[in-house]
């Protein structure tokens, strides 16, 4: 139509207004009826208008189509936005986890919508003798409405990782806060284990991450209690087993700390121990140069110990000779004065 | 070590099924800190109190109340029940132990009979008056507490044996110093002594 539009300067289009206006008289009647896609059967004389009101009848559901998606996606972004908040106190879990339930029930029923659409397309083309452009023009209209649904689709899922991400970061954190008292760190396992065992099928990827964390937790519980007492446990009510399993926790753990700490007590004992050989051994090293130096000192001193002796004997040997000689200069002395007197 | 942590009563109970009060097979306190006249009174309270904590804890699990000043422990397992009147020093885990090994005790010397028990036994059981007066130590019950006790004690005097041989260290360095200096001194004396030996020709 836009092509004969280009070609003339004027155009006689009252046959087309009045088929617009009977089909707008004609669309608010038939609108509550035409919702069976294949209610064209008993209208084949007013094809023209039961095309246009069809037609109209496409436009509208596929204008409510994408209203829907549009609403949708408003609810992500804030679901998106809660997921962000990630502060470890202030927990949405509950809002969240309604409003993604809302959101996935919306985009199934927003599919089967749009579904439904294409068959109503599909069926009308078959019945009616739409023009070519028409159904360009709802093909188009369909492709875009299911663009929008799966971008809308992959948001959801992203925001869905982000918000398990999140949750997996508090939890470390909380494990970081609490490292002493960990019974903290059971608690989310416990917390999560109702929701877990609720039969919440519309629960998504929080769920299979939970229940790995808590069949762990489950394992601890029984296997201190021994053999024949772990079916009575079983079959408690999950209540008191919520109540009582943090505390059973905090005994084992409090006796796994104990045990640690005997065990690094006994490994410093064992530095300590390693380091009072090293230094015993350097020690005996410095004893044998001790050792080494007294010897020396000893053999110094016996050497001149002897060397005295013999310059002592030497002296005294020498005394001898020199009063001999002393009485040879004396008896010359003698001769001379007997000689001059 | 810390300050006096005290046990002030053991107790022994068959816990029924949920309807029934439990039944006490044995009682052993010690009231000897409160005075003459308070003493039935306590124990009185000790029987009450520890009924209801026992007909409260579900078997094989244990549990800690705080009731005034005392911590009361309770450890029921299928059916027999042990409850422990500590104060709040006592460490927790000691605690558990104990009572681990009073139930351990009673079914060796008991076997089963008390499960037809219907009223209170009246009879004392000499073993649980002696494990109230060795566990007001609790190093006694938990034997991890005595390891981590006598370690730490090692500990200490591993730490004061190598300060000692620190200082032996010192000393030793002091006598090689000497040691050296000395056997510096006496190769002079030897040089000097050859010295004068070598020259004493004239006279």
């Amino acid at each position: 139509m836009q092509a004969r539009h280009g070609q003339s300067s004027y155009r006689d289009r009252t046959d087309e207004f009045f088929g617009v206006v009977e089909s707008r008289r004609r669309s608010i009647a038939p609108a509550a009826e035409n919702n069976v896609p294949h209610g064209g059967g008993g209208g084949r004389r007013e094809d023209p208008r039961s095309a246009a009101a069809n037609q109209s009848e496409f436009s509208k559901r596929a204008s409510l189509i994408g209203l829907a998606i549009h609403q949708t996606s408003q609810k992500l972004s804030k679901l998106a936005q809660l997921a962000k908040r990630s502060s470890v106190f202030d927990d949405p879990t509950r809002e969240i986890q309604e409003l993604t339930v809302v959101i996935k029930q919306e985009i199934s029923g927003l599919n089967g919508a749009l579904l439904d659409l294409q068959a109503v397309r599909n069926s009308h083309n078959d019945e009616s003798n739409i023009s070519r452009d028409t159904t360009t023009h709802s093909a188009t209209v369909v492709d875009d409405l299911k663009n929008r649904l799966m971008d809308t689709t992959k948001e959801f899922k992203d925001v869905l990782t982000l918000r398990t991400e999140n949750m997996k970061i508090q939890e470390d954190r909380m494990k970081k806060f609490s490292k002493i008292s960990s019974k903290e760190s059971a608690n989310p396992f416990v917390r999560q284990r109702p929701l877990a065992s609720k039969p919440s099928p519309s629960q998504p990827a929080p769920l299979p991450w939970a229940n790995g964390s808590s069949s762990s937790s489950s394992q601890i519980v029984p296997s201190r209690q021994g053999e024949a007492e772990s079916s009575p446990l079983l079959q408690q009510s999950q209540q008191q087993q919520q109540h009582m399993v943090p505390l059973q926790d905090t005994y084992m753990q409090s006796r796994a700390e104990a045990l640690h700490n005997v065990e690094s007590t006994i490994h410093e004992l064992g530095n300590i121990f390693t380091q009072l050989a090293t230094m015993v051994s350097q020690q005996g090293e410095i004893a044998i140069r001790i050792d080494q130096n007294m010897e020396d000192t000893l053999a110094n001193v016996e050497g001149a110990q002897s060397q005295l002796a013999r310059y002592l004997n030497s002296i005294s040997s020498n005394r001898w000779l020199m009063i001999k000689i002393f009485f040879v200069l004396i008896a010359f002395l003698m001769v001379f004065l007997f000689f001059v007197a | 070590m810390n300050a006096a942590m005290k046990i002030t009563a053991l107790l022994v109970l068959k816990a029924a099924p949920e309807t029934t009060d439990p039944v006490i097979l044995a009682n052993a306190s010690d009231v000897s800190h409160f005075g003459y006249f308070q003493r039935s009174s306590v124990k009185e309270f000790v029987v009450f109190v520890g009924r209801t904590v026992a007909s409260r804890t579900p078997p094989s699990q244990r549990q800690s109340v705080q009731h005034e000043e005392y911590k009361v422990h309770a450890y029921n397992r299928n059916g027999l029940c042990a409850v422990g009147f500590m104060d709040d020093h006592y460490p927790v885990r000691s605690a558990f132990s104990l009572l681990n090994q009073v139930i351990d005790e009673y079914q060796k010397s008991f076997g089963e009979t008390w499960r037809s028990a219907k009223e209170d036994s009246a009879q004392p059981w000499p073993y649980l008056a002696d494990a109230l007066t060795k566990f007001q130590d609790p190093a006694e019950a938990d034997k991890l507490l005595k390891i981590q006790r006598e370690l730490d004690e090692t500990k200490i005097i591993i730490h004061k044996t190598i300060d000692s041989v620190l200082a032996r260290g010192e000393k030793l360095d002091s006598l090689v110093e000497k040691s050296s200096d000395l056997s510096m001194a006496s190769q002079m004396f030897y040089k000097q002594a050859k010295k004068t030996n070598s020259c004493c020709t004239i006279l």
